[in-house]
């Protein structure tokens, strides 16, 4: 029982952080990088250097600390933690919320803060980037920016945590590569349903599928039940007794009609007195238990 | 210098009673007298309505004497000075109250509540009573249509079309994600509505069935056995949720009361779902739906016509499931018939609906129950209600 026990929790252990990994810092994507920064954002510092984008791909807050930044691609080998950046713990900055970025600065100054790395980029040759987890050996996520980047062009993924590589129309740090500035879908029903049909259709169509699948799958269940107590019902009855056509689909009122009846003669038929209390009330107003004369002080007999 | 002093003491006064009138004057723009507008008066009159209309005649009391109470607190007129004090105001009691409804979680508590308290079995022993609940959801697209020709844009069409579903706690989750803005007034329209069936309904009812019609016999539904009760919650999950994962909230809720009420070895939790913690959530949800319909908020040209479409709305919905019930007949044979009186039922407002084909059909056959036929439907309208939320939400939040 005890080892019963202990393995269901387990299994809901196993449940639980294969669950919370998706919430994760393997939802993180590198989504955009400057490699040359002449006239574009700066840091804290009021310098410009190369930047590189992390966004959070999920809907739960994730916490970057103890991740590992690097330059070096370890294919083939074992990452060595030492030469890569790792970012700290105990900066509340490193948690980064849901579907929101934050932005790593390519200084080679890591002494600058918690947001500063130690490696930069170069426009001269390819840049190869990865995101490590806290383990210090699962890549979370890696890219190579060719070389021969523009001065103050970024390149980025063309959806924020999705999409494909290249060069962006506009750079765009600490917030989305595309920038959202009206509701697409709603868009997309006011021009091409404007009455509203398409929807009533494709909606009321779902709707009666997922009900009509409950139907044909209950109807199948119902007969399945049905099928089991006929069968229940022919092994009490005996074998070779003829059962009636509705064996096993008595309604419930029959069985409500038995009940009520099997509990009124058992409620009637009884052997043992109810052992009822009745507190009567006592017709005469006068009672000794009630009369104020024994209560009092009497007065003193001067005689 | 007596007189000085005579003068001294009068100047005194004087202050100190231009003082004091001062404090009374600031004091009087506070009260709700100073404050009152002809909107405030309107929603108080309106509040007091819906308390006369649940204690009077009983409709929906659980709902309206809430409701009608919260649309007084709401609607008690106060100078904005900062003093946290009305439903919109963040950090006030009523708006952390508020949140529930704001952030949508009181409806799937109430949903589980509902799950551990009905019991399916009606539906499950005649399955194709599905399908009337199914057709009722036309009541939701009608008025979606309506909505949309009347001005409102996809999402609050949505948001409003829920309104004919007759589910309050669907109608509240949707339109906190669809249309916030006009939630306070889909929430009341939806709730005063649910409480109006007796009267909206029956009309329609008698209207398109014939005297025929309405006294089908229905075979009596087979008794269900435990095994299928405890299928139902998982395999209705499983299904209706993969279709439609954007009503997970509700029918996730849904089912795992209904679970935790059938499966015979959680009691306690079913008892506290289908008790205390859903009146807790439904006193919550009650008066912060009330208090959010502050005059300066809620009386405006949009909230009279949610109100026109919402009434549309379950008058389309009620006739969906009885036209659907006569169609249906024609392919069912003589014995198996539906009566067209429980096609009302669809609408998912449990159980008034399902009374209400229960007391129609007894007016025209006084030995003909309907009540638990009726059942089956009205269950599966919850169903298909919150499916179909789950359908608006995800094409259109």
């Amino acid at each position: 029982m005890t080892n019963k026990k202990i393995g269901v929790l387990l299994l809901l252990m196993a449940l639980f952080s294969f669950g919370a990994q998706a919430q994760l810092t393997t939802s993180v994507k590198i989504n955009e990088v400057l490699v040359v920064n002449e006239d574009n954002f700066v840091d804290d510092y009021g310098k410009r250097h190369p930047w590189i984008e992390l966004f959070n791909n999920s809907a739960g807050t994730v916490d970057l600390r103890g991740c590992y930044l690097t330059d070096i691609d370890w294919k083939g080998k074992k990452p060595d933690v030492k030469k890569m950046y790792m970012i700290p713990k105990g900066d509340v900055l490193t948690k980064i919320p849901p579907r929101q970025h934050t932005l790593f600065w390519a200084d080679n100054e890591p002494t600058r803060g918690t947001f500063h790395v130690n490696f930069t980029l170069s426009p001269d040759k390819d840049n190869y980037i990865a995101l490590y987890d806290a383990d210090g050996t699962t890549l979370i996520d890696e890219i190579v920016i060719p070389a021969g980047q523009r001065a103050d062009v970024s390149y980025g993924l063309d959806v924020d945590g999705s999409g494909k590589w290249g060069t962006l129309s506009k750079v765009t740090p600490s917030t989305n590569n595309v920038t959202l500035d009206s509701n697409e879908k709603i868009e997309n029903f006011q021009r091409n349903d404007s009455w509203g049909i398409g929807m009533t259709v494709t909606a009321m169509a779902v709707v009666f599928l997922g009900l009509l699948i409950l139907f044909l799958v209950f109807k199948q269940i119902g007969n399945i039940a049905i099928n089991a107590s006929k069968r229940n019902a022919q092994k009490a009855a005996g074998e070779g007794t003829t059962l009636a056509a509705n064996a096993g689909q008595e309604s419930g009122e029959i069985f409500a009609a038995i009940a009520t009846a099997l509990y009124e003669m058992s409620d009637d038929n009884h052997d043992i007195e109810n052992t009822v209390l009745t507190i009567r009330k006592v017709q005469r107003s006068y009672s000794p238990w009630s009369s104020k004369i024994y209560t009092l002080r009497q007065s003193p007999n001067k005689k | 210098m007596l007189t000085s002093i005579l003068l001294q003491a009068a100047g005194a006064s004087e202050s100190f009673l231009q003082f004091l009138m001062e404090n009374i004057q600031i004091f009087l723009s506070y009260t709700g007298f100073a404050n009152a507008t002809p909107g405030h008066i309107i929603m108080l009159l309106v509040g007091l309505l819906f308390i006369f209309l649940a204690i009077r005649f009983e409709f929906e009391p659980m709902l309206l004497i809430p409701i009608g109470f919260g649309i007084l607190i709401g609607n008690i007129p106060f100078k904005d000075a900062g003093l946290q004090l009305g439903i919109y105001e963040e950090g006030s009691v009523l708006n952390i109250l508020y949140q529930g409804v704001k952030q949508g979680w009181y409806p799937p508590l109430i949903f589980l509540g509902i799950g551990a308290m009905t019991d399916f079995s009606a539906l499950i022993s005649n399955p194709k009573l599905m399908l009337v609940g199914a057709a009722a959801q036309f009541g939701i697209f009608g008025a979606y249509i309506i909505a949309l020709q009347m001005g409102f844009d996809p999402s609050q069409a949505g948001a409003i079309g829920i309104i004919g579903g007759a589910d309050g706690p669907t109608a509240i989750f949707l339109s906190s994600k669809l249309a916030p803005n006009l939630m306070g007034a889909i929430a009341v329209s939806a709730y005063s509505y649910m409480a109006l069936v007796p009267i909206i309904q029956p009309p329609f009812m008698r209207l398109l069935t014939t005297h025929k019609e309405r006294v089908i016999r229905m075979k009596p539904p087979r008794a269900v056995s435990q095994t299928e009760k405890i299928i139902f919650p998982i395999v209705g999950l499983l299904l209706t949720a993969f279709l439609v994962p954007s009503g997970l909230p509700l029918l996730g809720m849904l089912f795992f009361g209904n679970l935790i009420k059938e499966s015979g070895v959680t009691r306690r939790l079913a008892e506290t779902a289908r008790g205390p913690l859903i009146d807790v959530i439904t006193i919550l949800l009650g008066i912060t739906v009330g208090a959010s319909t502050q005059a300066t908020q809620f009386l405006t040209l949009n909230s009279i016509k949610i109100f026109g479409l919402g009434a549309l709305s379950f008058v389309i919905a009620t006739c969906a499931g009885v036209l659907f019930v006569k169609f249906f007949n024609l392919f069912l044979k003589e014995g198996n018939k539906i009566n067209p009186l429980i096609g009302n039922s669809g609408v998912s407002a449990v159980p008034d609906a399902a009374r209400i084909s229960q007391n129609v059909g007894l007016e025209y056959d006084p030995s003909n129950y309907l009540l638990m036929h009726a059942m089956g439907p009205n269950v599966a309208g919850v169903i298909g209600s919150a499916v179909a939320a789950g359908i608006l939400l995800g094409f259109l939040g």
